[in-house]
């Protein structure tokens, strides 16, 4: 069984990991495995989301990461020092409090905090710009180490992995998957597997698939490495604005992203002027430190928040794409499923690309 | 170590303060950097190494190679060289323990690198799980350079918007030719340099310059800096930002910090990147070594602030600029010990060589620097000759006595700017690395963004002055200004370059631009 792979993000690379031992596997990458959302994302992993679906892939997720480590013998810098969700209001707040209700009742590790709580907790917070929040189970991960590990396991297992080649054709014939064109060759394939991030909606279209995941640009910058001080990641729910330092010391923040209608990376002014004021809002102390560098990645998300998982009705088309803001969290166990799809032909309704 | 007297250069120094460093008081004097009062008293490691903790001096003194990280009034992270003493500040070094010059964790230098090579981090002590987390913890332990902050910076910030005809990004020749001619045509105009003065490169050189008589040559470099600065003095429509440092260009808007606490958000018709060139290092063992420092690292530190870089020095690079620091250290009382040249023979001028040796300094081609010695500065070097193929030549290894080596190998354009705002570059030899491809004026890829100077292609100051005003008027005349007068001056200068390249210098300048200049028209 032949299977090509499109992108080698997160989703791709852990894809091709589990399907390795059963299938001959290429993965096709545009650029190179770094240069998507998961060479550009934050690192934040937590079970404490909004949806059983997505609670229980995140679940699975960080004991894969545990596991993975191990087996392919590369550290991805998973620092398990907590996740912690505040918010400026109380409807927000309330938001928040459903969820946490919500991810109780799943065995999740999490707890209500009061602002003076995170205030110990934090060197530095401010109190006062928060309403209150959740701390819980979760942390940090280095993207890089995570992709560069996938890609060892994936290589000691057998894939190929062709950075730089561009799928430009999804062959079909009859209602039936044949192979990819990549850089003017063709490939023969059995299934060929959409995870392409932002770029699936185009993707998909080659196969004469529709698909129509939103496109969201995040932007994002570091600070000049500090001695570590910050240990949680630490998301506002009601600005967007979120932070955590990494693993080199550098105080790595964002504001959650918004649609567009193109993937696109160009950095903007006003996103540093905006993050400026929102982090120094809730942390004062960040005031008169350097940025070192700022970024924008974008990723795709299910029209409905959830991942699109499966068989589309091209035979042997697959989608593994729309993970959305919480890709890294629940990344590794996508790619488990996707397995699942082609392995043993299972579907998830509640991913199912059919479910529009 | 200050100068008190120069035969060239008459040092106007400000009001005596006092500053801290780790604590003990040191006599500074207003307007000299954190790094030059520090270094005139005498200190020499400012910072320590992320990973192994190895002691660190300022390298290039111009805000460029993060080799002088300090905390400043408790806001970590400072670049020293780039930051203005002021009465009481407290300065002091960071990622040591006890402090950056007897850190005990510098003995990690020794012992780390034999259990913890590079890159190690990710690849060891994976299995067991427990093992990995303790390790990741570890890892985390010895990460930052900073310390977090300890108060809340209490400077102001604001936030100005501009709108106006030209922003110039640099406020060397090149910078305020192009601020020049465009104003004069009628431009509004924001001229923006990080220096609290204009001038760029030139306000090191107190030496003659070389070049075309009509081009000013035989002026030295400090008087044409005063010369032009004089001239924008008198155009009320170029409004000049000092201590402003532009960090981005975003699609047409200009993103600057003045003075440390004004976020500028500018939005220019159009811009002209004028940001000079920074020095390349050399590889070679030590090289971190406080006491290595680059050829214009030493200039700033002697021709601006009139501080001796120390008593005897190694030159490493033989073109005009290792040339001409030789004779400038010697005026300002410095010994040379020697000047090593890779290649078989002199880079720079005959008549700067000729000088050089008149006073006695040896030149060595053929050999270039091994290593340089010391524990906590440098103590010596060690130089070697090199075969025909480039191959050090066993035994032919010579110690020099010095405490301090400049490293004068050329210069890089400093092309970042232009990279983030989207112009298509090219790697060009000829032109000292990564140029943008750009018009006969100077426009780049990306519309309305203009090149002149160093940052165009490694020149020199003639040829960086008339570049300057090709962009500056070409721009003012796109946006609608000057006229035919204004048409008819950018075509002459457009032939004064031509003409001045036509020497045998231009040849290799020519050949380089060849490479990168886009067919009438452009972008
Ligand atoms: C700034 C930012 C912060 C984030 N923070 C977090 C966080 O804290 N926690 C979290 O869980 N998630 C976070 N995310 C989201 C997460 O990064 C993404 O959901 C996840 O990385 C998506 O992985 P992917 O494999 O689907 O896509 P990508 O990693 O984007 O991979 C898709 C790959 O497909 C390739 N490709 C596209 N077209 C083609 C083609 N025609 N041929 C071949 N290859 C092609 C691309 O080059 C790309 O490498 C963040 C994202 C961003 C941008
Ligand atoms: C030792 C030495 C001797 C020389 N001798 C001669 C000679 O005899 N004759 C001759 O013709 N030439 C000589 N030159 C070369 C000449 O000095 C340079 O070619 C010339 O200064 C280049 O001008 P420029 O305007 O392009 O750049 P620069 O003079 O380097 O000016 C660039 C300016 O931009 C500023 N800047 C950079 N980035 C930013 C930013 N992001 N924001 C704000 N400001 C920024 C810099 O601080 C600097 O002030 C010599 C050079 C050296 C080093
Ligand atoms: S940045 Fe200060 S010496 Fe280079």
């Amino acid at each position: 069984m032949k299977i090509a792979i499109i992108g080698s993000g997160i989703v791709g690379l852990s894809a091709a990991y589990n399907l390795a031992n059963s299938a001959e596997v290429i993965v096709f990458e545009r650029r190179y495995p770094l240069y998507g959302s998961s060479g550009r994302n934050s690192g934040g992993i937590t079970p404490m989301l909004g949806s059983k679906e997505l609670i229980e892939l995140a679940k699975k997720s960080i004991r894969i990461y545990d596991s993975v480590q191990g087996e392919v013998n590369f550290n991805f810098l998973l620092r398990k020092d907590g996740y912690l969700k505040v918010a400026k209001n109380d409807a927000d707040l309330d938001e928040l409090e459903k969820e946490y209700h919500l991810q109780k009742s799943m065995g999740v590790k999490v707890r209500e905090v009061d602002p003076y709580e995170i205030k110990n907790m934090v060197q530095g917070f401010n109190p006062k710009s928060v309403e209150g929040g959740f701390f819980g189970e979760g942390g940090v991960i280095f993207p890089w180490p995570v992709i560069w590990g996938y890609e060892k396991g994936c290589k000691e297992r057998g894939v190929e992995i062709k950075p730089m080649t561009q799928v430009s054709e999804v062959v079909v014939e009859g209602g039936e998957v044949k192979g990819l064109k990549a850089n003017g060759e063709f490939y023969k394939a059995d299934f060929v597997v959409n995870a392409a991030g932002a770029w699936s909606n185009e993707i998909s279209k080659l196969a004469g698939v529709e698909l129509n995941n939103t496109i969201i640009k995040e932007e994002i910058c570091v600070l000049e490495s500090l001695k570590p001080f910050i240990d949680p990641y630490i998301l506002n729910v009601s600005n967007g604005v979120y932070l955590s330092q990494s693993a080199r010391g550098e105080v790595v923040g964002g504001i959650l992203g918004k649609e567009v209608s193109n993937p696109e990376t160009s950095s903007s002014l006003d996103f540093l002027i905006k993050y400026a004021k929102r982090a120094v809002e809730m942390i004062p102390s960040l005031k008169g430190l350097s940025v070192l560098r700022q970024w924008a990645g974008v990723y795709d998300s299910g029209k409905d928040g959830l991942p699109v998982i499966g068989e589309t009705n091209v035979k042997g088309f697959i989608q593994a794409n729309g993970l959305g803001k919480y890709g890294m969290t629940i990344g590794p166990a996508a790619g488990e499923l996707v397995a699942e799809v082609i392995l043993k032909g299972k579907t998830y309704d509640k991913f199912s690309p059919e479910r529009f | 170590m200050r100068l008190e007297d120069h035969p060239i250069v008459e040092f106007k120094r400000g009001k005596e303060v006092t500053i801290y460093f780790n604590g003990k008081p040191i006599k500074a004097y207003e307007g000299e950097t954190v790094a030059s009062a520090l270094y005139a008293a005498g200190v020499r490691t400012f910072s320590r190494s992320f990973r192994f903790h190895r002691p660190r001096g300022f390298f290039c003194a111009i805000g460029k190679c993060s080799s002088c990280l300090m905390e400043v009034d408790g806001i970590p992270n400072i670049r020293v060289c780039k930051v203005y003493v002021k009465d009481g500040m407290q300065v002091r070094t960071q990622n040591s323990f006890p402090n950056a010059d007897n850190d005990l964790l510098g003995v990690l230098d020794s012992i780390i690198d034999r259990f913890y090579p590079h890159g190690s981090h990710y690849k060891k002590f994976n299995r067991p799980r427990i093992l990995r987390e303790f390790i990741t913890k570890r890892v985390r332990g010895f990460a930052g350079t900073g310390n977090p902050p300890k108060k809340v910076f209490e400077g102001e910030a604001s936030f100005e918007e501009i709108e106006t005809d030209l922003a110039v990004v640099g406020g060397g020749p090149a910078g305020m030719s192009a601020a020049i001619f465009a104003a004069k045509a009628g431009a509004r105009v924001i001229l923006m340099d990080e220096n609290p003065f204009l001038g760029g490169q030139l306000v090191k050189q107190t030496h003659r310059f070389f070049g075309s008589g009509r081009h000013r040559a035989g002026t030295r470099g400090i008087r044409i800096a005063t010369i032009l600065a004089d001239e924008i003095k008198e155009l009320k429509n170029i409004d000049v930002r000092f201590e402003t440092k532009v960090f981005g260009i975003y699609d047409g808007i200009v993103g600057a910090v003045e003075k440390e606490k004004k976020l500028l958000r500018i939005k220019p018709k159009k811009i002209v990147v004028a940001t000079g060139a920074y020095e390349r290092t050399l590889i070679f063992e030590n090289n971190d070594l406080p006491g290595v420092y680059g050829a214009g690292g030493v200039q700033t530190l002697m021709n601006v602030y009139g501080i001796k870089p120390g008593n005897k020095g190694l030159i490493v690079g033989s073109g005009n600029v290792g040339l001409i620091l030789t004779y400038q250290l010697m005026q300002a009382g410095v010994k040379v010990a020697a000047i090593v040249e890779a290649m078989p023979r002199i880079g720079g001028y005959f008549v700067h060589a000729a000088k050089v040796r008149r006073l006695g300094v040896p030149i060595y081609t053929s050999y270039t620097i091994q290593r340089a010695i010391g524990k906590k500065k440098v103590e010596a070097a060690e130089i070697v000759k090199l075969d025909e193929n480039w191959c050090p030549v066993k035994g032919s290894e010579k110690r020099i006595e010095c405490d301090f080596i400049c490293i004068a190998i050329g210069l890089s354009p400093t092309h970042e700017l232009l990279y983030q705002a989207g112009c298509e570059m090219k790697f060009v030899p000829e032109l000292g690395g990564l140029v943008p491809v750009r018009n006969k004026y100077g426009e780049t890829t990306v519309e309305g963004v203009y090149v002149a100077g160093d940052v165009a292609g490694i020149e020199e100051a003639t040829a960086a002055m008339m570049e300057g005003r090709i962009a500056g008027i070409d721009a003012a005349i796109k946006i609608g200004y000057g006229g035919d007068e204004a048409l008819k001056i950018r075509e002459e200068v457009v032939r004064d370059l031509k003409e001045f390249r036509e020497g045998p210098f231009g040849a290799r300048i020519v050949a380089g631009l060849q490479k990168v200049t886009m067919e009438e028209g452009g972008a």
